[in-house]
């Protein structure tokens, strides 16, 4: 099985042919960005973007996405400088312990390549299932307005 | 102990511990909780070449307490902060340290480190890179760091930001060593505290799944009275495949159903038995008139919730003599705590214990035990191969412990607009002494004096001239432990609740009737910041005719004796019950302030905490046991329902206090005070209940 990582090709073997995305990435790979918070799919911690589309990972079997572009947060600043979404994060200070942080900075950019500029509800709508219990929200909000304009600068320019 | 540092072009600590006694398992290993001096916040600091290095003797867990102490020594040293490298430290570079907990990273380490900061820059001032220096400690006033506003002004740049947002490896689960197998300990889906052991599996099955390494039986893999069933697997997937095709029977002893947990704690029940053992005062109340309140509050158990499971790496080597050498990662609150267990259970020396501190996931309270450590040490010691151990979910709820659930009954006696007699009884299970931890006979002995954790909030802030206030713990079949500020949270908000009834009752305004009690100025000064931020005292609108009705409570509260918090919130509820906070404004004085952007996140954190407390948070029990096994079933708080927060820092010169759980005192209450305001309904059962939030109307 092949899979196409932050535009890496890998060639995965067994024993990890049977496993989910999550682990093949986390464990086979050594890319430990995207957590395991729950394994159920409800806490978003594991978000990573396949085809720009973010998925939850340890839902994911990696057999199912061999071939697709899969991105995960380590992919997001790939040529050495933070995205915009990254760059606000840190402007806004937005991580406590940090462990639910790389599933919405991923959540957030997807949001933010679908709509440039979006309003309150839409940011609530893409970010409602990533749980962060340090209560970083009012935060994140603030990081995904900051880095729309970022987004607007960067594409205007 | 050695208590000296020794320059040598490095400054540094070699530290010898002496062995912890082994095979008298019996008696738990009791948390060591020494404050740290001068002397030890030596050992914290390296210099090399004009470079320092801090280890950090705090657990990283999200409150940034690496940046606060790098902002002390910073300043202390004269050097840029980009000059101190921050570092986490093993059990084998520093001196013991107690536990991170309690809030008192910077009112009890600030200090030490300041002092030591002071000792080093003035050596190397004189040219001295070699031999021993000993800390003289200084007047508070020469200390550079302790000036108002001296380190919070000081621009530091948070490069651990930088690692979390490019998804760097810092958590103990991140860790990866040559060789590693995955490992998971499997136990009987009942409460730990109910005797269970494997009876028969499926070993043949179990080892036709892929990925199968090694099914471990060992009579140390117990926690409490559970013992459990080792399992290890060359993917992390094939755990749950092998935990399925094993089909494990348990032996269980005894059962309970949820309802004999309320009634165990019930307070109406326990009065009418006699009085309760404890007591934080024990006034002669007057006996004859009536009460001008008598409210009844009770608080469910509930999970700290942390998206962290716990996890740890272990990995057997030798010393040069051919001791087993055990090195473990893990994210604990009490770095020394899980070395001293580990050592005790395996029994080796603590000198061959390593333990890695990584950055946690949250602590909250959760990783003041040492659980998912012994697990996997005692695993990677079966198969003789690094082993990563991470709990699942379910095994969080299941295995965890969570804060218990308490029973409060509040009466008060209004004279003239002032409280006279103040009344406040609740039964709880033990926190400090949580059975997590201790066996009855151990806990029975330690709780003569009570368990100061349960009737931690419970003091009035107020000036009340007769006040009892009685507590008791009962030992519950459920395991109860530290949570977010111990019981500060379910007892500020019965607290604060009865308070907003008195005012009712009174025909007062909310913060004329509080401030008419305190004589504290710190806590007038964040009442009435807080009331100028959310104009409390503008004139109230009337509520709309249609549409949501709209309330605004308040509350406040005086952390352990320290911190200062005042809270206002707004809240609108639907027709049919569904409440939403709006707005919550709070005014908070801890003191000197280090780090003002770290002390604002954390009280974020709390009132974020408050919301759900308030609203959403229950964990549900079955028969013997938790009944969550996820996040659906034992909800937190989402982004959708959490409010505009706007904090407002009071800073002062008086010595710093904690911040990480402070605003527990007041949030909570203030979101309950509102619902009342909104609706009539006063909360008296957590979470607050849409379908009496929507029958009740004023
Ligand atoms: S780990 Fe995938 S949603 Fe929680
Ligand atoms: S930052 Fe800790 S869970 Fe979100």
């Amino acid at each position: 099985m092949r899979l196409f990582v932050n535009n890496v090709w890998h060639e995965i073997t067994a024993p990890w042919l049977d496993e989910s995305l999550l682990w093949v990435l986390r464990e086979a790979l050594g890319l430990t960005g995207c957590k395991y918070g729950c394994g159920q799919g409800q806490c978003g911690a594991c978000t990573v973007l396949v085809d720009d589309e973010p998925q939850r990972a340890c839902l994911l079997p990696a057999q199912a996405v061999a071939g697709r572009r899969i991105t995960t947060i380590e992919g997001l600043s790939l040529n050495g400088s933070l995205n915009p979404v990254q760059q606000a994060w840190i402007d806004e200070s937005v991580p406590q312990c940090g462990f639910c942080q790389a599933g919405q900075i991923v959540a957030a950019t997807a949001l933010l390549q679908r709509t440039a500029q979006p309003d309150a509800a839409e940011i609530d709508a893409a970010l409602e299932g990533h749980l962060c219990r340090c209560g970083t929200q009012p935060r994140v909000r603030r990081a995904i307005e900051r880095a729309a304009v970022m987004f607007q600068r960067g594409t205007s320019s | 102990m050695k208590r000296r540092a020794f320059l040598q072009g490095a400054v540094g600590l070699t530290v010898t511990f002496a062995a912890v006694a082994s095979g008298c398992r019996a008696i738990p290993v009791i948390p060591k909780r020494p404050a740290p001096s001068a002397e030890d916040a030596l050992g914290w600091l390296r210099h090399h070449d004009g470079k320092y290095e801090l280890f950090v003797p705090r657990a990283e867990m999200g409150q940034q307490i690496g940046i606060a102490l790098r902002r002390i020594a910073a300043v202390e040293l004269g050097v840029s902060a980009d000059r101190i490298r921050l570092r986490a430290p093993s059990s084998q570079d520093i001196e013991r340290v107690k536990a991170t907990v309690g809030s008192d990273s910077v009112k009890d380490f600030a200090l030490p480190l300041a002092q030591a900061c002071a000792t080093l820059r003035d050596a190397l001032a004189e040219g001295r890179t070699e031999g021993e220096i000993r800390v003289v400690e200084r007047p508070l006033k020469q200390l550079l760091s302790m000036r108002a506003d001296a380190t919070a002004n000081l621009l530091v740049v948070r490069d651990d930001l930088l690692a979390i947002v490019s998804g760097a490896p810092l958590f103990a689960a991140d860790m990866r060593l040559p060789g590693m197998v995955y490992g998971r300990v499997l136990r009987a889906p009942v409460s730990p505290e109910l005797g269970s052991r494997p009876v028969d599996w499926n070993d043949a099955a179990a080892r036709r799944v892929v990925g199968f390494v090694a099914v471990v039986q060992e009579h140390n893999l117990r926690h409490a009275n559970s013992v459990g069933l080792g399992i290890l697997a060359s993917t992390p997937g094939a755990l749950d495949r092998i935990e399925q095709a094993l089909s494990v029977r348990w032996h269980v002893d005894g059962k309970f159903e949820p309802r004999e947990i309320d009634d165990a704690i019930d307070i109406d029940r326990h009065l009418a038995g006699g009085d309760l053992r404890h007591a934080v005062r024990d006034d002669d109340l007057d006996a004859t008139g009536a009460w001008s309140i008598d409210l009844r509050f009770d608080v469910p158990l509930a999970a700290h919730g942390g998206i962290e499971p716990r996890a740890a790496l272990a990995h057997f080597t030798a010393t040069p003599t051919g001791r087993p050498r055990l090195q473990l990662f893990t994210g604990t609150q009490d770095l020394f705590y899980v070395r001293d267990v580990l050592a005790r259970t395996l029994a080796l020396d603590a000198d061959d214990v390593s333990v890695q501190a990584c950055r946690l996931g949250g602590g909250f309270g959760a990783r003041t035990l040492a659980l998912v450590e012994v697990e996997a040490a005692l695993l990677a010691r079966a198969i003789d191969r690094p082993v990563k151990l991470v709990w699942t979910r379910a095994q969080e709820f299941r295995q965890g412990f969570h804060r218990p659930p308490s029973s409060h009954r509040v009466r008060a006696r209004i004279v003239e607009g002032r409280i006279v007699d103040w009344w406040h009884a609740l039964v709880s299970s033990h926190i400090l002494f949580t059975p997590a931890a201790m066996p009855l006979w151990i806990q029975r002995l330690v709780d003569i004096a009570g368990d100061q954790g349960v009737a931690r909030g419970a003091a009035l802030p107020y000036d009340v001239p007769r006040q009892r206030i009685a507590f008791d713990a009962v030992r519950l079949p459920v395991h109860g432990g530290p949570w977010r500020g111990l019981g500060t949270a379910p007892n500020a908000f019965v607290v604060e609740s009865a308070i907003d009834a008195c005012a009712v009752v009174a025909g007062s305004d909310a913060l004329q009737f509080r401030l008419a009690m305190t004589k504290d100025v710190r806590l007038t000064a964040v009442l009435r910041g807080v009331a100028d931020d959310a104009g409390w005292n503008a004139q109230r609108s009337e509520q709309p005719p249609s549409g949501p009705r709209r309330g605004r409570g308040l509350a406040c509260g005086v952390y352990k004796g320290g911190s200062r918090v005042a809270v206002v919130a707004d809240v609108e509820v639907s027709a049919s019950g569904d409440a939403r906070v709006v707005t919550l404004w709070c005014a908070h004085d801890c003191g000197l302030v280090v780090d003002p952007d770290g002390v604002r996140a954390q009280i974020e954190g709390c009132l974020v905490w408050c919301v759900g407390m308030v609203l959403v948070e229950a964990l549900p029990l079955q028969t013997s046991g938790i009944a969550a096994t996820g996040f659906a079933e034992s909800p937190v708080p989402r982004i959708s329902s959490l409010p505009r927060i706007e904090v407002r820092l009071l800073s002062s010169n008086a010595t710093p206090t904690g911040a990480g759980e402070s605003a527990m005192t007041a949030g909570a209450a203030a979101i309950a005070n509102a619902l009342f305001d909104a609706t009539g309904y006063r909360a008296s059962r957590l979470p607050a209940r849409p379908e009496e939030l929507a029958r009740s109307d004023h």
